[in-house]
């Protein structure tokens, strides 16, 4: 019987340096024997772990052609700390991929609208990706961004690749601008950026992930513009010991973020995170 | 399945017998209080017992253990099992405790299998007894989890008068019990059973009618209960909640729990260690950078009830056995049957 608390140790092949205090970490995992069955969707997670400091539950940003996974991540707390200091060719744990990811196969056909805010994009970039190599599958895409300054922005060196994606439109926009405006980025926060959305609600789903407070914001504009309830999917964030559905502290309502998420369908937990 | 009978003082050979193969926890008397501990001999054991302070839930998902351990050397890993394979015999368990533990093997299986559950699980023998004295906190009949049992135990004794009488419940039952004379029991013996079932059933004054509950707890998710209970003056006689976190620690179904690594001074080995961890506490729902997704008391303890009332995602599993050990324990004097009741009733 296998236990799934016992890590997979993986090396990492490459840091890219996203932001001040965010990176990208690309990992080989050829070493182990992991990498055989090792299948993903965007939107899944994974526990990354030092043995000695712990565990967090870190998403998947991309997995490379060649199989390199890719963890954006930002020096927040312990496990993101002590991860910081890692080079080249160091290992770490890993125990997943977990969680159930973006609906890509049931919203085939529709208009996809993004709606990103921070950190948010992560686990949305293999959303993108996704879209860009299936092009014919999905009709008029759009994404609207929004970081605190344009130099909390992570994945820069894809915004021209993404600008140029047919059929669609890319919205930047941060809560302030003081210094260079490089991505000319707009003023304000991600809700601020749907009057000019493209994107009509009749045919539409809108794919939300960012802090909460901005969730519960951009679904009720959402509302407003004629998205249904179902409509609308959320990517939520809470803590996470186990990943497996067992230690229980991302419990919510009747799921488990960490078994039955972290993506939801809005109409499932509206009640649970207090709409506005 | 045949049924046997032993008198009360020949309890001891038994118990001896059992000594010689296994270990044995039960139920024991060490002060004013009574506790499942070791069992070395028939005088440890406290067999006329109302409920233990502490659920037998302990030696199949102890408060902490060690997941693995592991050693760091120039920057590589390396892991180690942890191996236990201790075979026990679980003994005197009342029926609530009994479903409490079908309860966490059912959470403990599914898609992701505990291995460390599943192995102390395999390895024990559950002997449980009958509960003909439940306690004035008990509504064990209401969530239809006692005082009597009729499945789920390995061997049930129950106490008939100056004799016990004994049923199997499992091979592993049948095969604990072969080869030992034991007599056979009489017409008599089952007949004073179901008068005993009657009397137990009798003894239990407080209700909670569980059908009601997921739903009743779904639709009131700003229900002034929780505001009573987390901010203002309690519910029903009882104070607003301390967050302590005593109920989960003495609930036979609350089995969330913390994950952790400990380093040795050398910093070269260390442990990664699980330990019981409760809704109540603040930093449950804690993650990076202060947020708190159940910062405000009344959230915990809602959060706690939903759980028992098996209206929350863990609750499927982990709902209320009725045992009362959260009531007798609670230095707020919170009574989950009363909640309940306000629930229904308020607006």
């Amino acid at each position: 019987m296998m236990n799934e608390y016992y890590p997979h140790f993986a090396a990492i092949e490459e840091i890219k340096e996203e932001t001040y205090n965010t990176k990208t970490f690309v990992l080989d995992f050829s070493a182990s024997r992991r990498a055989k069955d090792f299948s993903w969707n965007p939107g899944q997670f994974m526990m990354l772990g030092i043995l000695g400091i712990g565990e967090s539950a870190i998403s998947i940003s991309n997995v490379n052609t060649d199989g390199f996974i890719n963890m954006t991540i930002r020096n927040v707390g312990n496990v993101t700390n002590s991860l910081f200091s890692f080079k080249k060719g160091d290992t770490i744990g890993t125990r997943g991929p977990y969680g159930t990811g973006w609906p890509l196969k049931e919203i085939k056909g529709k208009d996809i609208m993004l709606v990103a805010g921070g950190m948010g994009i992560a686990p949305l970039r293999g959303v993108i990706h996704h879209i860009i190599n299936h092009r014919k599958d999905y009709g008029y895409f759009e994404i609207i961004y929004g970081a605190r300054t344009p130099d909390d922005m992570i994945f820069k060196y894809e915004f021209d690749r993404w600008r140029n994606i047919k059929k669609s439109t890319l919205h930047l926009t941060a809560d302030e601008i003081l210094g260079k405006n490089p991505y000319e980025c707009q003023t304000g926060l991600v809700t601020s950026c749907f009057p000019m959305m493209k994107t009509h609600h009749r045919n539409a789903i809108a794919l939300i992930c960012g802090p909460e407070i901005m969730m519960r914001y951009a679904a009720k504009c959402l509302e407003t513009i004629g998205f249904a309830d179902k409509q609308i999917y959320l990517s939520l964030e809470r803590r996470m010991k186990c990943g497996i559905g067992k230690c229980g502290h991302c419990q919510i309502g009747l799921k488990y973020v960490c078994k039955d998420g972290p993506v939801f369908n809005y109409a499932d937990i509206k009640p649970l995170i207090r709409p506005l | 399945m045949k049924a046997y009978a032993i008198e009360k003082k020949d309890l001891g050979i038994l118990i001896e017998g059992f000594l010689k193969k296994f270990k044995i926890y039960g139920p024991t008397k060490p002060g004013l209080d009574s506790t499942f501990d070791e069992i070395k001999s028939i005088d440890d054991l406290h067999l006329e017992y109302e409920s233990t302070v502490l659920p037998p839930k302990r030696f199949f998902h102890p408060p902490r253990e060690t997941l693995f351990e592991f050693k760091i050397q120039k920057g590589k890993y390396e892991t180690k099992e942890i191996k236990d394979d201790e075979k026990f015999i679980l003994f005197g368990v009342h029926p609530c405790d009994v479903n409490a533990i079908l309860k966490l093997d059912k959470f403990f299986s599914g898609e992701f299998k505990d291995k460390y559950y599943q192995n102390r699980r395999k390895n024990s023998i559950i002997v449980a007894l009958n509960c003909v004295k439940p306690g004035e906190n008990s509504f064990c009949k209401s969530m239809e989890a006692g005082p009597f049992i009729d499945k789920g135990y390995d061997i049930l004794l129950t106490e008939i008068g100056k004799k016990y009488l004994i049923e199997t419940g499992s091979n592993k039952g049948k095969k604990l019990i072969q080869g030992l004379k034991l007599a056979a029991a009489s017409d008599n013996d089952l007949l004073e059973k179901e008068k005993k079932c009657k009397i137990a059933n009798k003894k239990i004054k407080k209700i909670m009618k569980p059908e009601w509950l997921p739903k009743l707890a779904q639709e009131n998710l700003d229900h002034e209960v929780w505001v009573d209970l987390g901010e203002r003056g309690g519910v029903a006689g009882s104070f607003p909640c301390l967050s302590c976190g005593s109920c989960s620690l003495v609930c036979p179904t609350c089995y969330c729990y913390d994950v952790y690594d400990t380093l040795d001074l050398s910093l070269k080995q260390g442990k990664r260690i699980r330990e019981l961890d409760s809704c109540q506490l603040l930093e449950y729902g804690e993650v990076a950078l202060g947020g708190n997704f159940r910062k405000e008391r009344k959230d915990r303890i809602r959060h706690w009830m939903f759980c028992k009332f098996g209206a929350a995602a863990g609750g499927r599993n982990s709902s209320c056995v009725g045992c009362g050990r959260c009531i007798r324990i609670c230095p707020s004097k919170i009574d989950i049957t009363k909640v309940a009741k306000e629930l229904r009733r308020k607006k």
